[in-house]
């Protein structure tokens, strides 16, 4: 008997992402189901996602019941600095990992009490790239750009700006040093995005957040 | 720098060509569809994908990337073209024509040696 190799090109048409995108699905059911509404904060380093979350948890107390996921390359620096304002917090640790993928949301869930939840944060890796393409099973994607980052980082990152529900501006106490051009910014976002929300907002003021709130609130 | 979301694709797509492979069988080509949203860069992916695959079926199957370009419409004299970049002046002198790509990021198909016997 004697063997013989066929090459052949086999259809395939499935997403390459797809174990990913289950797992997802599978939380937002359960999300869902709880009637938990969930944030995918994104942003890059230093850009006040932890200092944001700090403001908001400290707004929302005692008016909501929220849960935050915090992924970090290392060190437990975030979750420390969130579980003052918050007591069900969880820290991803996500070694080289540039950006947080679903089956860790879902194992870091799987460590809280979600009984009478109705908010989760999840803060992503400080990146303006890599998390944006992996679905974690959030209601809502929120970027966060801030000052210091200069004008043009909207337009180097389409796909962040593409995908986001809502955009954030921080650091805006330091206009006044700064030369960033606001409108530029804003027409960038655009083009990529006609219809998502951009908030001014200081974490650190306090300035604007009232309107971010709301927005939570209306969700 | 090394993009790691491009190893963590690798990884996903190693683990999508195995479930769509034959047992057993020697994958030879790989093809796959990406839209201009994802900003993938091939040749991150390609490497991630040589070290993915390394000591596996799938080592040394020559991975195809079908990369789309953006879509730009100018909304000025609706002229419509494809560019690798999203942010182009229009020929009409619009500086900002309206860039759209998709996020597609699809195993479109898999080449295979079958053994016969």
């Amino acid at each position: 008997m004697s063997e013989q190799t066929r090459t052949v090109r086999l259809p395939v048409m499935r997403r390459v992402l797809e174990a990913n995108d289950d797992i997802a699905a599978a939380t937002r059911a359960e999300l869902a189901l709880r009637g938990i509404f969930a944030i995918d904060l994104m942003g890059a380093p230093g850009s006040g996602k932890t200092a944001l979350l700090e403001a908001t948890l400290r707004a929302l107390a005692g008016r909501r019941r929220p849960a935050v996921l915090v992924g970090d390359l290392a060190t437990r620096r975030d979750g420390d600095r969130l579980a003052r304002w918050c007591d069900r917090v969880v820290q991803i640790s996500t070694g080289d990992g540039c950006h947080l993928e679903a089956i860790q949301v879902r194992d870091a869930l799987a460590q809280l009490d979600l009984d009478g939840v109705d908010l989760l944060f999840v803060e992503n890796v400080g990146n303006l790239i890599c998390p944006v393409g992996f679905d974690l099973g959030q209601t809502a994607k929120v970027g966060l750009f801030s000052l210091t980052e200069g004008d043009d980082k909207a337009a180097k990152h389409p796909y962040f700006v593409a995908e986001a529900d809502l955009l954030l501006l921080n650091k805006i106490d330091l206009a006044p040093h700064l030369s960033f051009d606001r409108a530029g910014f804003e027409a960038d976002v655009r083009l990529l995005n006609p219809s998502v929300p951009i908030l001014d907002i200081s974490a650190t003021t306090g300035e604007g957040l009232d309107a971010w709130l709301t927005w939570l609130t209306d969700r | 720098m090394l993009g790691v979301h491009e190893f963590s694709i690798a990884e996903g797509l190693a683990a999508q060509v195995l479930a769509n492979a034959p047992a057993g069988a020697r994958v030879r080509e790989v093809e796959i569809r990406v839209g201009a949203l994802r900003g993938l860069e091939p040749e991150a992916l390609l490497m991630c994908w040589d070290s993915v695959t390394f000591g596996t079926p799938m080592a040394g199957a020559i991975l195809q990337i079908d990369q789309r370009a953006w879509s730009i419409t100018c909304s000025d004299c609706r002229r419509e073209w494809t560019s690798p970049v999203p942010f182009v002046s229009c020929e009409c002198g619009n500086a900002t024509p309206i860039p759209s790509g998709s996020d597609e990021l699809d195993l479109i198909a898999i080449t295979v040696d079958e053994v016969e016997t």
